[in-house]
């Protein structure tokens, strides 16, 4: 990944990014400081800083969109090998959201100490869903299963690895990936906090929701107990798809478009390449997983989990591979066109 | 036996203008007082409470100024003579009463006291209260010094009595804090025995007919003032230039023209009975000078009065070249000074004086003893955390969410100290009003979060009324009371809700809560100190619809003080500290700004000033890198 360094503070961060509404809700610029919380599904402004050193810009990955431009790879970036697999454990596969490997991996991880903790997202409650520590099996489980709307779960890192945590393993989409790359590259300590992460599990990623707007929908619409569960079927089933003490309730896609992220059009990104491995759905094939794994490490840690029993895995069909990359490139010219459509009319909007 | 209780007079005793006036009240038989506090008039009913504890006398805080008149009113009505003091912006809120009062006349000497804050010093506003005198018909006395005070206040209850109406004394900041010497006199016996006659009703019925006799009774009384031992003129029989002035400018007039040396030249008007204008007295001055400077505070009072005069009498007079607010040689705003007349009369009499002169004064009284500063709350103040939380919750909501302010210590949640969370601040209660008003904006597409925050004082005052009316209209009202348990800007009154009247008698107190609920308005409490907890609370409230109520509770931080002190000891671990660095800049000293937290310049780390900090312990949860360390005392 192309990297270049951004000169300006806070107020640039604030101007470009979170008041044209282009923040996506990482979290990168969120724990470091006290200007900045991530608050109810959104990133805000607390004070304002005026400090001559920062980092805050330098780790947002919307902040150097020309920089994004440059990116070499192509499809789903460079990876090892493509497959398929799913959890065994019955309550994993139950709570999870697909086939439960990412919990798997967690939970694996965890009980042989390759990891000491995992930043994962809860399930939100009297306010959106935010990152979370977790430590345990019990606390994999309360995480499992996807939130459409951004976490800002980098902030719940910032926070731990200043609070001096180490062997830490990171679940997050594209973007936290990414910014994670541009903390290794720009902040003055980011090898040592780099260090401090020793997995990176990269979700598959097409957008994510605004919170506060989804929210206020779901609201409207009547659904007032809190959710379970979220899915989003692949093409061509057009819903976006919400569990309420059991049962499911079906909205059509269009109504729920919307409320996707501004910020989210100009990601090219859609499969994490810059994690150890990244997890995803399969099309077609319900209750099994996509992994794309990528680093050394991202291969070690899912093979043990495969040994320790955790994991049952399958050959990726070949087709499947061909619609991802194709998928995934899709993705790529997207955002490039909104980048170059937004950076020379000099308005994100 | 205190001073001012003392039984016979005729000694000089060192008082303050407040303390002149309340002797004043005493030496005239007043036997029923009643006020609201306010600088700079809250130590003339504080001296009347001490004065009750030996004298037979009542003496009460009221709800708010309206209150207090009618109930001295009451007194008055019964033949007894009763006081009402309070400060400028109270006479707005009496004004009501006050104008349909002097319809219906008086019984007993009824004596409104106004103590006006020029510069706003003390004040939310500016402004001259003497306007509500021609508007009310009623005479106005304007005292320029602590005896005048007294004398005039004693004098004040005798007119009343004799036009059977009230009689407005007008004080300044500046007379009612200065200390002299003062005479005092006798004291009577207080011997009346209050009674209604039921065959003299109060009313202003038929309008018209009481109309005419409120402006007879003004006609009586300048014909009183005519001979007024209160106005006073010293200077030549035909001077070049007269001055024509009250209060503390026409002081400073005269210092003015003593060091000039103008006195052979220059003759001064000093009026006391202001209003209505003694017009044979002005009219005689008038012909004796051909030009005419005017010395008052605030608005051009006497000015337009005497320029009415003069225009009345223009053939007789002819033109006079005059020199005040209009021609713009006496600012209209902001209080007058014995510099300002000094430059005025200079210019008049093109003569140069040394512009430094009162300053070098000062520097040599007290050298550089007073540090600049900004308006700031104490340390451990409560309302630093209720306005911190409050600006969490309204940064977290996103929607540019804002404070609806009221009046009390609180007002100054306008300057950084309260983060300038506060975007709008008027009279007593007007916040919750306003509050009132932005909660039905919703339909129209206004989305942006109003909370209001009002003290249990103010509350009681005049914030009731709007929360009724807000739940009446089903607003969508967040009103955050912030209860410190004392009237604390004005000097610790009890309220209704602190459990002891104005002569420390035990009374149930009014439990706000509990009348919140009363009126079917979900009431919630928190903690300022825990400043993370309450702005969830507050966030949460935010999202809710209807009339909503927080109460803030915490003792305020100079109580708690005199109440066994707080339980920290603080201190910044500077190895911790960022200070200017990103991930901090200077974020407690900057931002948080308790003034107990300093810049220890020669480390670039923040500090703990010992002899400021209090230990509330507030700030330890407030420094992003858990520097400021709190350990029990
Ligand atoms: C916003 C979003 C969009 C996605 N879009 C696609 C897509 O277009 N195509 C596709 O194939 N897959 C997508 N996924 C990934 C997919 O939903 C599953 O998360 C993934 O397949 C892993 O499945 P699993 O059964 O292993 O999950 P689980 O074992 O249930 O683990 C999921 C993990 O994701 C974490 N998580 C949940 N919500 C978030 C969030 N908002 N941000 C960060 N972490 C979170 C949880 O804490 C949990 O640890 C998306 C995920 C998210 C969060
Ligand atoms: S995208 Fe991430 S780094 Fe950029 S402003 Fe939003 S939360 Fe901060
Ligand atoms: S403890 Fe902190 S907030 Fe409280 S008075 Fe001391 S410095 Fe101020």
């Amino acid at each position: 990944m192309t990297v270049s360094p951004n000169p300006e503070g806070q107020s640039r961060l604030i101007e470009e990014i979170i008041d044209k509404g282009i923040c996506v809700r990482c979290g990168a610029c969120v724990g470091l400081c006290p200007y900045f919380h991530f608050f109810d599904g959104k990133v805000v402004v607390m004070d304002r800083c005026d400090a001559d050193t920062w980092n805050c810009l330098q780790l947002c990955p919307r902040a150097n969109p020309e920089g994004d431009i440059l990116n070499e790879s192509g499809g789903i970036g460079s990876y090892k090998t493509v497959t398929m697999a799913r959890a065994t454990d019955k309550e994993i596969r139950e709570t999870s959201q697909y086939g439960g490997t990412v919990s798997s991996i967690i939970i694996s991880g965890l009980q042989s100490d390759q990891i000491g903790s995992a930043v994962l997202t809860d399930r939100g409650g009297a306010t959106s869903p935010e990152g979370r520590l977790a430590r345990n099996r019990k606390d994999v489980l309360d995480c499992a299963g996807s939130r459409y709307s951004a976490s800002g779960s980098l902030s719940i890192l910032n926070g731990c690895i200043k609070d001096g945590e180490d062997r830490i393993a990171m679940v997050g989409v594209p973007c936290q990936m990414e910014a994670l790359a541009r903390m290794r590259e720009l902040m003055p300590d980011g090898e040592e906090r780099y260090g401090r992460v020793s997995l990176k599990i990269g979700l598959f990623c097409t957008w994510a929701l605004d919170y506060r707007q989804l929210d206020a929908f779901l609201k409207k619409e009547g659904v007032k107990d809190p959710v379970n569960k979220f899915d989003i079927p692949p093409p061509p089933s057009e819903v976006f798809r919400v569990q309420t003490q059991g049962k499911w309730r079906d909205f059509p896609l269009s109504q729920i478009r919307p409320f996707v992220q501004k910020g989210c059009s100009f990601c090219q990104d859609m499969t994490a390449q810059e994690a150890d491995l990244s997890v995803g759905t399969v099309e077609g094939i319900e209750g099994w997983n996509t992994v794309v794994l990528r680093t050394d490490k991202g291969a070690e840690i899912f093979n043990e989990a495969i040994e320790e029993g955790w994991l049952e895995t399958q050959a990726f069909p070949e087709d499947n591979l061909e619609h991802l990359k194709e998928a995934a490139q899709n993705k790529r010219e997207r955002g490039k066109k909104s980048i170059i459509k937004g950076v020379r009319g000099q308005a994100w909007e | 036996m205190g001073i001012i209780s003392h039984r016979s007079g005729e000694i000089d005793v060192l008082l303050q203008g407040n303390e002149a006036i309340a002797r004043g009240a005493l030496e005239a038989g007043v036997l029923f007082c009643a006020g609201y506090p306010g600088n700079p008039s809250s130590e003339i009913i504080e001296t009347l409470i001490e004065a009750s504890k030996e004298l037979p006398i009542y003496v009460e805080w009221s709800v708010n100024e309206k209150v207090a008149l009618e109930a001295a009113t009451a007194a008055s009505f019964s033949g007894c003579r009763a006081l009402v003091s309070m400060k400028q912006n109270g006479v707005n809120v009496i004004s009501d009463f006050l104008i349909h009062l002097t319809l219906s006349g008086i019984k007993g000497g009824l004596v409104l006291v106004t103590c006006d804050d020029p510069s706003g010093v003390s004040s939310i506003n500016e402004e001259d209260a003497r306007a509500f005198a021609p508007l009310a018909e009623i005479p106005l006395l304007e005292p320029s010094t602590p005896q005048e005070a007294l004398d005039m206040t004693r004098w004040a209850f005798e007119l009343s009595e004799q036009i059977g109406n009230v009689v407005m004394v007008r004080s300044l900041t500046r007379i009612s804090h200065t200390r002299t010497n003062v005479k005092i006199n006798d004291l009577p016996d207080f011997e009346t025995t209050p009674r209604f006659d039921t065959n003299a009703p109060f009313h202003t019925f038929p309008v018209v007919e009481k109309h005419k006799k409120r402006q007879k009774k003004l006609d009586q009384a300048m014909e009183m003032f005519e001979t007024s031992s209160f106005n006073r003129y010293k200077g030549p029989t035909e001077p070049e230039l007269l001055i024509i002035g009250s209060g503390c400018a026409r002081s400073y007039a005269t210092e003015a023209v003593e060091i000039l040396g103008l006195r052979e030249r220059v003759g001064i008007l000093h009026l006391g009975t202001t209003w209505p204008l003694p017009k044979d007295l002005a009219t005689r001055h008038l012909r004796a000078s051909e030009r005419v400077l005017f010395a008052e505070d605030v608005d051009p009072f006497i000015e337009n009065s005497v320029k009415a005069l003069a225009a009345d009498l223009g053939n007789e007079l002819g033109t006079k070249e005059f020199f005040g607010k209009a021609s713009g040689h006496i600012p209209s705003t902001g209080e007058t000074s014995p510099a300002l007349l000094l430059e005025v009369l200079g210019e008049i009499f093109h003569i140069s004086w040394k512009n430094s002169f009162y300053r070098e004064k000062i520097a040599a009284l007290i050298g550089d003893a007073t540090p600049p500063r900004e308006f700031g709350f104490c340390p451990g103040c409560p309302h630093r955390g209720s306005y911190y939380a409050i600006k969490t919750a309204l940064a977290w909501d996103d929607r540019d969410g804002f404070v609806s302010g009221d009046i009390g210590c609180y007002t100054l949640g306008i300057f950084p100290t309260g983060f300038s969370q506060v975007k709008s601040v008027h009279a007593m209660g007007s916040g919750l009003g306003l509050a009132s008003g932005f909660g039905k904006l919703e339909k129209f597409g206004f989305d942006q979060p109003v909370v209001t925050v009002c003290g249990d004082s103010t509350f009681f005052h005049s914030g009731f009324p709007a929360l009724v009316n807000a739940k009446f209209n089903d607003s969508d009202i967040l009103l955050l009371i912030l209860d410190n348990s004392a009237t604390a800007m004005t000097g610790f009154q009890p309220h209704p809700g602190t459990g002891t009247n104005a002569i420390g008698d035990r009374v149930e107190p009014i439990d706000i809560e509990a009348v919140c609920r009363s009126l079917g308005v979900d009431v919630i409490s928190a903690d300022p100190y825990d400043t993370e907890e309450t702005a969830r609370i507050i966030y949460d409230l935010i999202k809710r619809t209807g009339p909503r109520v927080l109460v803030l509770r915490r003792k305020c931080a100079l109580v708690q003080g005199r109440e066994g002190g707080f339980p920290y000891k603080m201190r910044v671990d500077q190895e911790r500290c960022k200070g200017e660095e990103c991930g901090c800049g200077r974020y407690c000293t900057r931002i948080f700004r308790c003034p107990g937290l300093i810049w220890d310049e020669p480390v670039q780390k923040a500090k703990v000033d010992e002899v400021i900090c209090v230990g509330c312990g507030i700030c330890a949860t407030v420094c992003p890198h858990s520097a400021i360390i709190r350990e029990e005392k």
